[in-house]
C-alpha cells in the first residue's frame, strides 16, 4: 500500500510538473473510419488535420490513422496511439464512441474529441458542424434553378441529423420559391453503397425531380448520376464539383479546422472541457461553396446575404411557423428551435414527399 | 410508365453482375468444388478493371484486365484445393479476404474516382415499340452478352458431354475417376472458369454499372451470387430468374419509395431478400427435386488413389 502511494505521488508530481515542460509538442492522434478519398466525411475530417497542422506547425505532432473501422480494430489503434504518448485524441465515427469513453475514463488526462456522438465527459467532447445551415442555403438555390419545381433527394438513413438537413433544405427551397412540389425522397438505409445511390438518383429522374439533394451518400457516384442525366445536383460536406462539372448546383461545404484550432487551443492553453460542440456558419465551420454559375447575380446574392443573416444570428433556418408533414403545428411563429431540439429532430416538414417509419 | 420502365429496364443492369458471378459459381459448384471467395474475387477485378479503364479509357481492356487478376485469385484457390487438398470453405474464405484487402491496397490512390459508363445499345426500330422497347432493346452489350452466356451454359450442362462429364464428377469423383475422366483437371477448369466469370462481374460493377471505385463497393454482391446459386437449386434458368427479380426489387424499393406509397423504407430495403427467398423456395419446394439438382460431393476434396 505504502509503495502504491508513493507510486501514486510520484505521478501526481509529475503530472503537475508537465506544464513546464510546455515546449513539447502537443502529441495528437487523429482516426478516421475510411479511406481519405476526394471527397465526403473522411476527406474532410483529415482536410481539417491538414489545415490544422499547418496552423500550428511544430507545436503539435499527428499521428493519423484512416480506415479504422469500428469494433476490435479502432480499440487497438486507439489504445496503441495513446500508449505512444498521445495527449490529444480525435476519433472520427459516431461507432469509435464507446472505446473512447472508456479510454477517456481510463485516462483522465487525455483530451478526446469525438465527432458526431451524444455522449460525453470531463475529457470527451463531441463535436458536430450545423450541417443544415449550409442545406437551408443550398434549399435555396435548389428553389432558384428548379424548372418544374420537383426536388429529390439522396438520403442515407432516417437519423436526427439527416432530417434536420433534409428539413432545412426543403425551407430553404421553399423560401426561394414558395409554387414547388413535394420534394419526393429515397432512404438508402445505408452508409456506403455506390450502385444503389447511382440508382437512387435514376429513380427520382425518372419520376421528373430536375434537381437532386445527395444527402450523406457516402460516394459521389449520385452526383457523377446527375451529371449524365442533366439534372443538377446539390450536395453535403464537400464540393462536388469536379463530379458534376456542369451540373453542381451548391454544396454545404464543412470546414473542421474551423474546431479544430479552437479546440488545440483550448487544450493548449488549459482550458479545454468535455462540451458539446456545435458550430456552423458563425464559427466557420459550414459554408456555402461551388455555387453554379447557372445562378443569377442577384440569386447569388440572396444566397449570401441569407448566409450573413446566418451568420450574425438575424436568421436561423428553423424559425416558427413551421409546419411537418402530417399537418401538425411543430414551431409556432416567433419561436425557434433549439440546439437541443434540432439534434433530435423527429419529424420531416410540410413539403416533403415521405413517411418516418415511427 | 416511367417508374415501370425504369425498374424492368434497370433490373437488367443490376442484375447482371450477380448474375455473372452466379453462374461462374455454378458451374464450379457442379463439379463438387465450393468456392467462397466470390466477393473477394470480384473486388480485385472490379479495382484492376477501374485502374485499367481509368488509365488507357478502354473498357474492353479494363475486363480483361478484372477477369485476369480474378482467375489469378481462383488459381491460389485451385492449388490450395486441388493440389494440397485443403478444406474447401476455410480456403474459399481466406483467398477471399485475401482479395478484398488487395482491392483496397491496390485502389487506395483511385478512392473515389470516376470514370463515364459505356453507351448504351440501342437497337434500331425495335427500341421504338412502347414499353418493350426501352426495357429490352437499350440495354448495353453486357447485358445482352450474360443472356447470351446463360443460354450457352444451359446448352452445356443440359445437351453437351462436357456438362455431363461436370456433373458427374459433382455427383461422385471417384466414379467419375474410374470411368476415366479427369477429375482434378476438370475441377481445375471450372475454378478458373468460376473465376473469370467472377472477373467480369466485378468489371462491370466498376466500370459499366457504377463507374467510380470506392473501397468496398462490392457491399455484399459476391455474397448474394452464392446464395442465388443455392436457391436457384443448381438450375441456370432458376439462377437467372432469381438474380432478375432480385435486381428489379432492389430498384423497386428505390422506385416505390420515391412514389410514396406508404411502405416503410425499411420494409422496402429488405423486400429483394425476402421476395428472393420466397420466390425461390415456392418454385423449388420439391424437396426431393433439389436433391437431384444439388451435386452430391459439394464441399468434398478428391485425392486420386492411384
Amino acid at each position: 500500500m505504502t509503495k502504491f502511494k508513493a507510486v501514486m505521488t510520484f505521478a501526481t508530481v509529475l503530472g503537475l510538473a508537465a506544464p513546464a515542460f510546455a515546449e513539447a509538442p502537443l502529441n495528437i492522434g487523429f482516426i478516421v473510419p475510411n479511406p481519405i478519398g476526394e471527397v465526403g466525411w473522411d476527406y474532410e475530417l483529415d482536410r481539417g488535420r491538414r489545415e490544422m497542422q499547418e496552423h500550428f506547425g511544430d507545436k503539435i505532432i499527428v499521428t493519423a490513422v484512416d480506415s479504422v473501422g469500428e469494433g476490435p480494430d479502432s480499440t487497438r489503434v486507439m489504445n496503441r496511439i495513446v500508449a505512444q504518448g498521445a495527449d490529444v485524441l480525435f476519433l472520427g465515427s459516431f461507432g469509435h464512441m464507446n472505446d473512447g469513453l472508456a479510454l477517456a475514463k481510463r485516462r483522465p488526462d487525455l483530451a478526446v474529441l469525438h465527432a458526431g456522438g451524444y455522449l460525453n465527459e470531463a475529457n470527451f467532447a463531441t463535436y458536430s458542424p450545423k450541417h443544415y445551415e449550409a442545406a437551408y442555403l443550398c434549399g435555396m438555390a435548389a428553389g432558384y434553378a428548379t424548372k418544374n419545381g420537383q426536388l429529390g433527394i439522396v438520403a442515407a438513413f432516417p437519423l436526427p441529423e439527416v432530417l434536420g438537413i433534409m428539413n432545412a433544405y426543403v425551407l430553404g427551397a421553399k423560401n426561394a420559391n414558395p409554387e414547388i412540389k413535394d420534394a419526393k425522397v429515397v432512404w438508402l438505409n445505408s452508409w456506403f453503397d455506390p450502385a444503389r445511390n447511382r440508382a437512387s438518383a435514376e429513380s427520382l429522374v425518372a419520376q421528373g425531380a430536375d434537381v437532386l439533394f445527395s444527402l450523406f451518400p457516402g460516394t459521389p457516384a449520385a452526383v457523377a448520376a446527375a451529371e449524365e442525366l442533366g439534372v443538377y445536383v446539390t450536395t453535403t460536406l464537400s464540393d462536388n464539383s469536379e463530379f458534376a462539372p456542369s451540373k453542381h448546383l451548391c454544396a454545404g461545404q464543412v470546414n473542421f479546422s474551423a474546431i479544430y484550432i479552437d479546440q488545440v487551443n483550448k487544450v493548449l492553453n488549459g482550458s479545454f472541457e468535455g462540451v458539446d460542440i456545435f458550430a456552423g456558419v458563425a464559427e466557420g465551420a459550414v459554408e456555402v461553396a461551388g455555387l453554379s454559375d447557372d445562378l443569377s447575380e442577384d440569386q447569388r446574392a440572396a444566397i449570401f446575404a441569407k448566409q450573413e443573416a446566418i451568420r450574425s444570428g438575424e436568421f436561423k433556418p428553423f424559425s416558427g411557423p413551421i409546419v411537418d408533414n402530417t399537418g401538425n403545428e411543430v414551431v409556432a411563429a416567433g419561436n425557434q428551435l433549439d440546439a437541443g431540439m434540432i439534434k433530435g429532430m423527429n419529424f420531416l416538414v410540410e413539403g416533403i414527399d415521405s413517411e418516418l417509419p415511427y | 410508365m416511367d417508374t415501370l420502365v425504369f425498374v424492368l429496364a434497370g433490373a437488367f443492369a443490376t442484375a447482371t453482375p450477380l448474375l455473372l458471378a452466379a453462374l461462374g459459381e455454378l458451374v464450379v459448384e457442379k463439379s463438387g468444388v465450393i468456392n467462397l471467395s466470390v466477393e473477394g474475387m470480384m473486388a480485385v477485378a472490379a479495382v484492376i478493371a477501374f485502374v485499367i479503364t481509368y488509365t488507357s479509357g478502354s473498357h474492353l481492356l479494363g475486363f480483361v484486365g478484372g477477369a485476369l487478376a480474378a482467375m489469378l485469385l481462383s488459381l491460389i484457390f485451385a492449388v490450395l484445393v486441388l493440389v494440397f487438398s485443403a478444406n474447401q470453405v476455410a480456403s474459399g474464405l481466406a483467398v477471399g479476404i485475401l482479395g478484398l484487402g488487395m482491392s483496397a491496397l491496390l485502389g487506395r490512390s483511385y478512392e473515389s474516382f470516376t470514370l463515364t459508363a459505356p453507351a448504351k445499345i440501342t437497337v434500331p426500330v425495335l427500341s421504338n415499340i412502347p414499353l418493350v422497347g426501352p426495357i429490352l432493346f437499350q440495354q448495353d452489350l453486357v447485358v445482352y452478352l450474360t443472356i447470351a452466356a446463360s443460354a450457352g451454359l444451359i446448352w452445356f450442362m443440359q445437351k453437351s458431354r462436357n456438362g455431363l462429364v461436370l456433373r458427374v464428377i459433382g455427383e461422385d469423383p471417384h466414379i467419375a475417376h474410374n470411368l476415366g475422366f479427369r477429375v482434378l483437371r476438370t475441377r481445375f477448369l471450372a475454378i478458373l472458369f468460376g473465376g473469370f466469370m467472377a472477373g467480369l462481374a466485378g468489371a462491370y460493377a466498376a466500370t459499366v454499372l457504377t463507374p467510380v471505385w470506392s473501397q468496398g463497393m462490392i457491399v455484399g454482391r459476391g455474397w448474394i451470387a452464392l446464395a442465388l446459386v443455392v436457391f436457384g437449386t443448381w438450375r441456370v434458368l432458376r439462377v437467372v430468374i432469381g438474380a432478375y427479380i432480385f435486381g428489379a426489387l432492389l430498384l423497386a424499393d428505390l422506385a416505390v419509395q420515391s412514389l410514396d406509397i406508404g411502405i416503410p423504407s425499411q420494409v422496402m430495403t429488405s423486400m429483394p431478400y425476402l421476395m428472393t427467398i420466397l420466390v425461390l423456395a415456392l418454385v423449388s419446394r420439391d424437396a426431393l427435386r433439389i436433391k437431384l439438382n444439388a451435386p452430391v460431393a459439394l464441399g468434398e476434396n478428391y485425392r486420386p488413389a492411384h
